[in-house]
């Protein structure tokens, strides 16, 4: 469905902003895939001309919270989420900038926004490229995957480096449109 | 059972790291997360590690004993008894120093079971390959 003209501006009212994270070395096992949900964000969809739209986002590095971990030895408590969130804002993360900026928006015949654009994390700024779909019902959909060493970030790693977060991490919203 | 070997150099003399890999207030905060809880004896010590897994961690409390040493060829045994604080796992080793002028070697047998252990042998066989390794760089600074 293609999306009405007009601006719009998205937040964690409208819908979730998430990053999920595999596992890898020797001992992987004892590590979770995670799905971390950024709890302070805003979006900005500048759709009034179709010519000129636009995509921008910025998102609080501070406000990362592990939802869930899959494929561990033993479940996530409360307490190791926490220790998480710890580790991404002490070790990761260090509350930096996040922000991204297209430069091209495409809409295709069935209302598709190919976004590409600048993704600025932690003062280094690359090219993204992804897909933003809106259904019917006004729900927005979209995801890309990059890789955190592209973005000067050490993966994050433990047990002497036998038990890392995978270097590619998959960036993904799912948000229902506001009235624009 | 996980046998290892390693070679480690501290750049000092076969008197200094004949003292220090003996003297168990500085060897145990050697090894990351390891630290003494109580000296029973000049060559025994309560002593415990915690070791991070990521955002989990466990905790293994117990005994290191300088079991044998060899003055003449200075060699020596430690012997590491421990269990998993709040779970059934055990954590084994014998470690057998040989010192020389300026490092050494450490031959690890070590014996795990329980949370740790179900990892699998290799995985447990990596992780203590890179705990011993981190161990023996900080050797030459004790």
């Amino acid at each position: 469905m293609a999306i009405a003209p007009g601006t719009y501006t998205l937040g964690p009212a409208d819908g979730t902003l998430t990053v999920r994270t595999g596992k890898g070395g020797a001992a992987a096992k004892a590590g979770h895939n995670l799905v971390i949900e950024v709890t302070a964000w805003q979006a900005t969809l500048d759709l009034a001309d179709p010519a000129s739209a636009a995509v921008a986002l910025t998102a609080d590095a501070r406000s990362l919270r592990v939802r869930s971990g899959s494929g561990g030895i033993s479940p996530l408590g409360d307490e190791e989420k926490a220790s998480i969130a710890q580790s991404i804002d002490e070790d990761v993360l260090k509350g930096g900038a996040i922000a991204f900026r297209s430069r091209a928006v495409d809409v295709a015949p069935d209302g598709t926004l190919r976004v590409t654009g600048d993704l600025d994390l932690l003062g280094r700024t690359r090219p993204v490229t992804f897909d933003l779909a809106a259904g019917d019902d006004g729900r927005l959909t979209g995801s890309t995957r990059f890789k955190q060493t592209d973005w000067g970030i050490k993966p994050y790693s433990a047990l002497f480096g036998t038990l890392k977060v995978a270097d590619e991490v998959e960036v993904g919203i799912d948000a229902r449109l506001p009235p624009g | 059972m996980v046998e290892l070997d390693h070679q480690f150099t501290t750049g000092k003399d076969t008197a200094y790291n004949w003292e220090a890999i003996r003297d168990l207030d500085r060897l145990i905060p050697c090894v990351q997360g390891g630290k003494v809880i109580e000296r029973t004896s000049p060559t025994e010590a309560k002593a415990e590690i915690k070791v991070k897994m990521g955002a989990m961690s466990m905790t293994f409390a117990g005994t290191v004993e300088v079991a044998e040493q060899d003055e003449a060829a200075h060699t020596a045994l430690l012997k590491i008894k421990s269990r998993e604080v709040g779970g059934q796992g055990h954590a084994n080793a014998d470690v057998t120093f040989g010192l020389s002028d300026g490092g050494g070697s450490v031959h690890t047998a070590a014996k795990i079971t329980g949370k740790a252990a179900s990892m699998g042998e290799g995985v447990v066989a990596s992780v203590l390959d890179g705990l011993i390794k981190d161990f023996t760089q900080r050797l030459g600074s004790i």
